[in-house]
């Protein structure tokens, strides 16, 4: 069916013929209900008009249904049990009418179940028709992935959005699978994919966007400014052969900029970027594409959404003269810092707990805490970082410590740790850092740790910068 | 005689009879009403280019405030070498420079450049100083730095950084605040704004200068710019009393002193209640700082509390202002919660006038003075547990020529070289920092870069990236449009973040 047919024309009304009887034909069964109610009888009236109006635009949306699937680019099965469902509507719609209308003849008791089962499949296929006419124009699975994830869960959809890939080393990625296929997934896949194959195209794999569609290869290795698949997106929004089509959302100039690159170095499917020629201009497309992983691998940060801290909580603690902070906008983690309460004792480590979901950096230094505050202290879960130096603590309080498991940052400087309580400490998988300058350990203490912990980093401080000649030297 | 008195009685009457009057109190002061509403978008810290004013309800303008991601540091020690240090006898090592040492300059180097003080055609200059390679990183540091040489692991080096400013005022303001331009406000005090400060009895941004001299971009380098001046950079003097004027005069006692500040604010905050600016809050906040100061300050820079060990370790001079009094100040601060604490050392300026412009003799003297104590300033961090936290800078403004310093075409009396705004070294440690490695290389007589080049604007996005703010988001609503640090500029600087 070539542009400009009448055909083609009648077929691009389908979409918005087809809402009227979707609307009038529910409406219709809606006044079916409603006329029962003594309050309402009145609208008996109104059902045969509505029902009039919704079966002649079911049939004009069947006959421009039809002329529209002429064009093509629709995945044949979904689009079969569409047309079938909408053909069943319209067929239906006219029985459904006939028999309102001769209802009064035919007023025999038994009838009254009949007329209701025909009303109930009326809406079922309505529903069920343009449930899968969406799903041709959407793509499927477009309301559950907008549903929140609890909806999701509930109705047992795929949870969360699309997969995004995490690239944690841009220039080791490959560059077709995961810098360009992720922006053709986003942009193309809906209508050059799976379910539609708009201009006889497909993009979703490597063999598929060589053979290119209806007007032939969308890509020429090299160059981009041959290449439908880039001409395309460079044409001016308005232009109707811009790609993607007007009131989609549309590739960012960095996205562009990808492409481009990518076909200009070949349009290679299996080089990784490092093998790639990278431009100034693209390198840091490329980097970005990397730092979003950067910024959310923080060491200390777990990975998990804690939920909100209750304010009370807060509130409690700032009045002490604690700083409590989000440790940043993006998630509800917090830190506590008690550089303006030196007061801070045993008796207050209660505050905290209230917070023990969302706590996670914890600034206890030059506070008044003992080896007793210290089980409150193991009480919060979440922890990565602890701060204790300049305190009383000792040996005995590190007992306390080994419940916590996520902890990876303990500051004991000038503490009264000795190499007792460093044995405690072997248990504690995940520390990374452990600063003990400023206390009794002894390099015995620090090896033995050191062995059963490799991947802790142990810091005994105490280091020197010798003195050399050249200190006292004035040059003149 | 009786008519002068009556005119200047109606005068004194008439002055009385201010606009203010008129808009405030004549029909019911509509005309404020409709003033306000006209030109109250065009206040300063209003607009949502503002995001990180405190609410118009008198909140602490120093509040912590959460960074847009989570931060790799929490606090910036910056130490800048004011007058620019020669990084061809520091850091790099350019052995094709010693061999064109003495010839005249080729002439494509200088076509279409213009120099602050060369004219006509120089002598190349090779380095003065001995280079080896030190630490596992295998980074080049010379000998006029031995002791950086042995913590050169820690640090990652940016050797390709560029500016566009030849003139020390112009290039000191562009690296701090942004502009080459007087009227922007300083990085600390973009910080302080953006991150509030983690201790409410200590300014959050603090500067102490070493040197000798202020540097040339003066006062204005940590001045609060357009920003409220509660986030000003607080100049503490490592000499003498810590801040000027802040302890109490004889006879008033700190109670006295604590009423008397307590009723100043009453009256503001009724001011600020019937005007709502900003400023006000600004002052509120600033007699309640300068009041915790009078005790907080004192003790955080009494150097003279910490072991002998400490004081061997950074050189310091208790009594005089050096550096390493400075380094040790710095890191008292930090360890106290301060947000951005920066270190200005004057006389870095080698264009070889005097002996003590000299780079084989003054810059040997200037590099004895900061080695140790910077190295002392990386080691005491790391051994408290701090060099994670806290992220360290070093660099000067702009770099220095390959080329021998002839001012006015004449021969200089000892040796030296001349701005050069094409590429300079700037190196970083601490949080959020890659350990032991370079980014940006130059050619082989380190004339231009020619791998890796970045800008001061993306220095200054990777300092703010590393305390969790997003440079692009983090701005103020200044004369009708959003500002930020980076202006208009500035990426990230991967390759150097961990």
């Amino acid at each position: 069916m070539e542009e400009g047919s009448i055909g083609l024309f009648i077929g691009r009304w389908h979409p918005l013929l087809v809402h009227l009887p979707i609307g009038m034909l529910l409406m219709a069964a809606v006044l079916e209900l409603l006329r029962r109610h003594p309050r309402y009888a009145k609208v008996q009236v109104a059902i045969g008009p509505v029902l009039f109006a919704g079966m002649l635009s079911a049939i004009a949306a069947c006959i421009a249904g039809y002329c529209l699937s002429l064009s093509g680019g629709y995945e044949e099965a979904a689009l079969r049990r569409h047309q079938w469902l909408g053909i069943a509507v319209a067929v239906l719609s006219v029985i459904v009418y006939l028999y309102h209308q001769r209802s009064a003849a035919w007023q025999i008791h038994r009838k009254r179940y009949i007329a209701a089962a025909l009303w109930m499949l009326l809406v079922i296929l309505v529903a069920a028709a343009g449930h899968y006419g969406g799903s041709l124009t959407h793509g499927n699975g477009y309301l559950m992935q907008a549903a929140p994830p609890f909806l999701q869960r509930w109705l047992g959809g795929k949870g969360g959005g699309a997969g995004t890939v995490v690239i944690r080393d841009v220039q080791e990625a490959r560059a077709y699978r995961d810098v360009i296929r992720p922006v053709l997934a986003t942009h193309c896949y809906s209508c050059h994919g799976n379910d539609k194959q708009k201009g006889a195209l497909r993009l979703d794999s490597m063999a598929f966007i060589r053979k290119g569609g209806e007007n032939g290869p969308v890509l020429k290795a090299g160059g981009p400014e041959e290449s439908e698949l880039f001409k395309r997106i460079t044409l001016p929004e308005d232009d109707e052969h811009h790609m993607p089509p007007k009131g989609r959302p549309q590739l960012s100039p960095h996205e562009a900029l990808l492409l481009q690159w990518w076909i200009a170095q070949g349009a290679p499917f299996d080089k990784k970027v490092k093998q790639l020629q990278q431009p100034p201009a693209v390198k840091p497309l490329l980097a970005a594409l990397q730092a979003e992983d950067a910024i959310k691998m923080h060491p200390f940060v777990p990975g998990k959404a804690p939920g909100k801290a209750g304010s009370a909580a807060i509130h409690a603690l700032v009045q002490r003269g604690l700083k409590v902070m989000p440790v940043s906008e993006e998630n509800d983690y917090l830190q506590v810092n008690a550089f303006n309460d030196t007061a801070f004792d045993n008796t207050h480590t209660a505050l905290l707990l209230p917070l023990k979901k969302q706590l996670i950096w914890l600034q206890l230094g030059h506070t008044r805490i003992t080896d007793a505050g210290l089980r409150n202290i193991a009480a919060l879960p979440a922890l990565t970082r602890l701060h204790l130096d300049h305190t009383a603590v000792s040996d005995n309080g590190l007992d306390a410590l080994r419940t916590l498991e996520g902890l990876a940052y303990l500051n004991l400087t000038a503490t009264k740790v000795t190499d007792q309580g460093l044995d405690k400490l072997a248990g504690l998988k995940s520390l990374k850092q452990l600063y003990l300058y400023q206390t009794a350990v002894t390099a015995g203490g620090v090896q033995r740790l050191q062995r059963r912990l490799p991947q802790l980093r142990i810091d005994t401080g105490g280091y020197q910068i010798p003195f050399i000649a050249a200190d006292t030297i004035v040059y003149r | 005689m009786i008519e002068k008195i009556i005119k200047e009685a109606n005068e004194q009457y008439l002055r009385y009879s201010t606009r203010r009057h008129f808009l405030q109190e004549c029909i019911t002061g509509l005309g404020a009403m409709a003033m306000g509403s006209l030109v109250g978008s065009c206040g300063t810290g209003t607009g949502t280019g503002s995001a990180r004013m405190p609410a118009m309800n008198g909140l602490d303008p120093l509040l912590p405030k959460p960074p847009h991601f989570p931060a790799r540091a929490k606090s910036v020690i910056y130490l800048h070498m004011a007058g620019a240090p020669s990084q061809l006898e520091l850091f790099e090592y350019k052995p094709e420079l010693a061999k064109l040492h003495n010839q005249l300059c080729p002439p494509s180097l200088l076509e279409g450049k213009r120099f602050a003080f060369i004219r006509g055609v120089p002598k190349m200059l090779g380095s003065q100083a001995t280079f080896t390679q030190h630490g596992q990183s295998g980074a080049w540091v010379s000998n006029y730095l031995p002791h950086l040489a042995s913590v050169v692991d820690e640090v990652s080096f940016l050797k390709a950084v560029q500016t566009d400013q030849f003139n020390h005022g112009p290039a000191q303001l562009f690296v701090h605040t942004g502009s080459p331009r007087l009227g922007r406000p300083g990085m600390g005090s973009w910080v302080t704004y953006g991150l509030g400060s983690e201790n409410s009895d200590l300014p959050g941004f603090v500067v102490l200068t070493s040197g000798g001299k202020t540097p040339d971009g003066g006062k204005s380098l940590w001045g609060s710019g357009f920003l409220p001046s509660v986030y000003q950079g607080v100049q503490c003097r490592s000499k003498g009393d810590p801040v000027l004027f802040v302890s109490d005069p004889e006879g008033m006692s700190r109670q006295l002193r604590k009423q008397s500040i307590d009723a100043i604010n009453e009256v503001n905050r009724r001011e600020y209640e019937a005007f709502g600016d900003p400023e006000t809050l600004s002052r509120i906040a600033q007699y309640e700082m300068a009041y915790k100061m009078q005790i907080s300050v004192p003790e955080v820079m009494d150097i003279s509390s910490e072991p002998e060990y400490i004081h061997q370790l950074y050189g310091t001079q208790p009594g005089k202002e050096s550096f390493a009094n400075n380094c040790l100040l710095a890191r008292k601060l930090v360890e106290k919660g301060v947000r951005f604490v920066q270190l200005y050392d004057w006389g870095w300026d080698s264009h070889g006038a005097f002996p003590n412009e000299a780079i084989n003799l003054g810059l040997r003297n200037k590099c004895r003075e900061i080695d140790r104590a910077q190295t002392a300033l990386l080691i005491d961090l790391k051994q408290r547990g701090l060099l994670d936290e806290v992220l360290v800078v070093w660099g000067g403004e702009f770099g220095r020529t390959p080329m021998q310093e002839n001012r006015e075409g004449k021969e200089m009396p000892f040796l030296g070289r001349d701005h050069h705004v094409d590429a300079f070294t700037i190196w970083l440690a601490g949080g959020g920092i890659k350990k032991g490695t370079t980014w940006g290389e130059t050619d082989e007589i380190g004339f231009s870069p020619v791998k890796g080049k970045v800008g001061v604007h993306d220095v200054q996005a990777t300092i703010l990236h590393a305390l969790g703010l997003n440079h692009e988001q983090l701005t103020y609503q200044f004369q009708g449009r959003p500002f930020r640090l980076t202006d208009v500029a500035g990426e990230v600087i991967q390759p150097i973040l961990a």
